[in-house]
């Protein structure tokens, strides 16, 4: 008995040993490295590794899941985890980073970046530089934003924005009424970890529908240390007098992880560079994140809950006439304090939005096979008052349910992917007003992967089938008479794919690939039928629509030592059937009894152009002379030109080409608590390439200045000066171009202080 | 531990205090005086809340002036707005309104 009670106690302590996995991490002279991020990518989980460089795996790492080892300053290291072998760890110190995956190995989401033009971008330790998420963003190559101030801000990649950018958040689709410019990203920044991006139609796995890119927000992983870390934080702006302020905490109770966020925003009217503030920019938001993941010997589950509230001005409005002809003195106006019962009160129009997110995935793990399924639903209630208080415009419904299941596994050195996405859209209306009827979709879309890697030589293949089926049955007739008379059912039917291969020698990288994707009509271009406040016209669909059909082709080299970095990114895509909204000759009017004319708004048609194509070449610098290490000088290169081949002209909305440079001197040791200074440079070009109905936007140049540092080793903070010299300009994209002689100004010059406090 | 309990408390707070997304507030309401298509005047009716300001907002609204009213017109000079029955009421800000913040 003695002997069998010793024998299962051995056991049991060989288990637990067996269980855990030690390793070490060390620079190429021997020496430990300490505070190292270990990210384990099928567990979303991070854990640290201690003073003397140890670390230690104790939970069941499946066998071949990748193991991501990051610390600022050195080059990144992944690696497929065996547990046969020892985890030593040798990590080189870095001396250039060029996009975060120039040189370094890093664990994205979206694919291997060797096949796919895959670009990645840390959010939560940059954010305290910026305004805004998207504004941090932007600074991706090739990247621009639809805005009107801070309060409403939109992604456009290469030119291409809205529908065909399709927006991703913890593996769930978010789908908000983004057709329209006036409609922001539908979540908050908060928990947010970093963003990768894929330009263009490669994203197979995650739908068709993204011709123009697909961005996918990672929140932060779990984290396994023995007390709660976080932070409190908050940022002031003088410009439009906002508040942002945020409470994040990570914990974990024995194999029960919890990550919880929470945020308040307030910010009123911005001011331009006339020191004049434009009426009703000001928006609030509130937000809540909670995370929890548990794992159970081959089972991992997360739960997820987001709930985003807005209360957003639009900025802009005109009620009658051409808004070409509006005097900017009409929308704006001048104060000398701020008066808090005032500058933040909601005024009309403004949006009332309420986002919902809801993730179930569980992942299992036989082996070296990694089965996955995701269960999401997000709901987007959008209301929109324009002209009174107690009758929106409109109040929709917009709710996606997301079922996504996925088997991954590996054979040396060959990997395959499976899965399909069953993805449930719905809109329906609240009220009797409405712009677009209610309707649903329902698309289905089976897809395999297939990669190839042999270290300096690779390929991917994917492909992917889909199957859309759209109805809407509407005959609603609305307060103001409007008889809404849809009968539609229709399916759309297509392939996409997507090819990548990639070669490496020694310093030089290599890729290319060609994909094509496809897109279905969205309710609200077949639809569309009414008064859209946010964009001052009548908006006007076309059940007719037919699929939106795309090809591209993208190359990119990349180049660096330990000084100086280059990668060279030119690429063409070309899109059948590409659909539009464009103005006509007729206006829509609403009268008084009198006859007067109360409201005018030039009525805009859906329609679809037979062929455009879209071209450019984006370019990155990175230098740092041998002397100054700590002196960091990065450039890019943004050309951009699109074509409408129906009639010459370029497509609406496209961004100027655009240089943007930007120097950084980072101190060893910090002079008088600033640790990094930063100058940066946006110089945007003339844009003369425009579609038929817009105008030429002139260049122009804005400088920024910032500098940071540490009061002590937990508490941060960043002074920045935006628009240094308050120049005055108009961005080709933003969303108020239309608005006054030569469009509404951007934000002038405006002082921001963000603080951190890390617990 | 004691900075978790605070910060959440801190942010609970905060949100219970903002975004107060259901309109209970009153609203001061106009008659938009429109001659050839273009608003020259505002004549103040009074505040509306609640069910009376959605009657006042409503499409079938309408309020008699039962004798001609002279008012500071939007481009500063005097309007005389004339006796009568008036459909287009107003009860928002405008960019164009006057707003003394």
């Amino acid at each position: 008995m003695h002997k069998l009670l010793i024998s299962i106690i051995l056991l049991v302590v060989n288990f637990k040993l067996l269980s855990q996995c030690n390793g070490l991490i060390l620079d190429y002279n021997g020496n430990p490295i300490a505070n190292v991020e270990i990210f384990i990518a099928d567990l979303n989980l991070t854990i640290e590794n201690n003073d003397q460089g140890e670390f230690t795996l104790d939970n069941d790492i499946p066998k071949n899941g990748l193991i991501h080892f990051y610390k600022h300053g050195y080059a990144s290291k992944m690696i497929k985890y065996n547990s046969e072998n020892k985890l030593l760890i040798k990590l080189d110190k870095l001396h250039v980073t060029i996009d975060e995956i120039g040189v370094s190995d890093t664990y994205n989401k979206l694919g291997d970046k060797k096949y796919v033009n895959i670009e990645k971008k840390s959010i939560s330790p940059s954010l305290i530089e910026n305004n805004t998420l998207l504004e941090n963003i932007t600074e991706l190559n090739g990247v621009d934003m639809i805005s009107s101030g801070n309060g409403i801000q939109k992604i456009v990649v290469r030119g291409l924005s809205g529908l065909r950018v399709v927006t991703y958040l913890n593996g769930m689709q978010i789908n908000n009424q983004q057709w329209a410019n006036d409609h922001g990203i539908g979540f908050s920044e908060i928990g947010l970890d970093e963003v990768e991006l894929i330009k263009g139609s490669s994203a197979l796995k995650y739908g068709s529908e993204a011709i123009g890119g697909l961005i996918y927000f990672k929140d932060q992983p779990f984290i396994k240390k023995n007390k709660p870390t976080g932070f409190l934080s908050t940022k002031f702006n003088a410009n439009n007098h906002s508040n942002n302020s945020q409470f994040g905490t990570r914990l974990n109770i024995g194999e029960i992880f919890i990550n919880l966020y929470a945020q308040n925003l307030i910010a009123g009217d911005y001011q331009m560079p006339d020191k004049t503030y434009l009426f009703n920019s000001r928006f609030k938001q509130n937000a809540l994140k909670l995370s929890m993941s548990y794992k159970h010997k081959n089972l991992h589950t997360v739960l997820r809950y987001h709930l985003h509230n807005e209360l957003t001005g639009i900025p802009g409005h005109v009620c009658v006439g051409d808004p070409k002809l509006q005097s900017l003195s009409e929308l704006s106006y001048s104060k000398d304090f701020i008066n808090f019962e005032e500058n933040y009160n909601k005024k009309i129009p403004y949006q009332d939005i309420e986002n919902q997110l809801y993730i179930l995935e569980s992942n299992y793990f036989l082996g070296s096979i990694h089965f996955n399924l995701l269960a999401g639903h997000y709901r987007n209630n959008l209301i929109e008052y324009g002209e009174k208080w107690t009758s929106p415009d409109f109040d929709m419904n917009l709710n996606n349910t997301l079922i996504h299941p996925n088997v991954k596994f590996s054979l040396e050195k060959y990997n395959f992917e499976f899965g399909s996405q069953i993805n449930y859209l719905e809109n329906i209306n609240n009220v009797q007003n409405r712009l677009i009827p209610d309707a649903n979709s329902l698309n289905i879309g089976p897809y395999a992967i297939f990669n190839y890697d042999n270290n300096n030589f690779g390929y991917n293949l994917g492909y992917r089938y889909d199957y859309k089926n759209l109805v809407s049955l509407d005959n609603t007739v609305t307060s103001d008479k409007k008889v809404f008379n849809t009968d539609y059912a229709n399916n759309f039917q297509s392939s996409s794919m997507s090819s990548g291969m990639f070669y490496k020698l020694n310093d030089h990288i290599s890729r290319v690939s060609y994909s094509e994707a496809y897109r279905a009509p969205h309710f609200s271009e077949l639809f569309s039928n009414g008064v859209h406040h946010g964009t001052n016209r009548y908006e006007i669909g076309d059940e007719n629509l037919s699929i939106e059909k795309s090809k591209q082709i993208d190359i990119k080299y990349q180049w660096s030592n330990d000084h100086f970095g280059v990668i060279v990114n030119p690429f063409l895509q070309n899109i059948n059937n590409f659909i539009s909204v464009v103005p006509t000759d007729s206006i829509y009017t609403e009268e008084d009894v009198n006859g007067n004319i109360i409201t005018s708004y030039t009525v805009y048609n859906y329609i679809q152009y037979d062929n455009v194509t879209i071209s450019g070449i984006e370019m990155n610098l990175h230098y740092h002379p041998h002397i100054l290490h700590n002196l960091h000088f990065e450039q890019s290169l943004s050309l951009l030109k699109t074509q409408n081949n129906n009639d010459e002209n370029g497509l609406s909305m496209t961004p100027a080409n655009g240089i943007n440079t930007k120097s950084s001197y980072e101190f060893d040791h910090s002079l008088m608590s600033i640790k990094k200074i930063s100058l940066s440079h946006m110089y945007k070009f003339k844009q003369s390439s425009f579609s038929e109905y817009e105008e030429m936007t002139n260049s122009y140049s804005i400088i920024s200045l910032g500098f940071g540092g540490q009061l002590n080793n937990k508490f941060n903070y960043y002074f920045m000066i935006t628009n240094l010299l308050n120049k005055k300009y108009t961005p080709h994209t933003s969303r108020l171009r239309g608005v006054g002689e030569n469009g509404v100004p951007n934000p002038g010059r405006s002082f921001g202080l963000n603080l951190n406090y890390e617990f | 531990m004691k900075n978790l309990k605070f910060g959440m408390f801190a942010l609970l707070i905060g949100m219970f205090a903002s975004c107060d997304s259901h309109d209970d507030a009153c609203h001061e309401c106009h008659i938009a005086y429109i001659v050839d298509n273009v608003e020259i005047a505002e004549v103040e009716i009074g505040e509306f809340c609640g069910s009376a300001l959605e009657e006042v907002e409503g499409p079938d609204y309408t309020h008699e002036l039962t004798e001609d009213v002279t008012v500071q017109g939007l481009d500063g000079n005097d309007v005389t707005v004339p006796a009568g029955v008036y459909n287009e009421i107003h009860c928002e800000d405008h960019g164009h309104d006057d707003h003394d913040h």
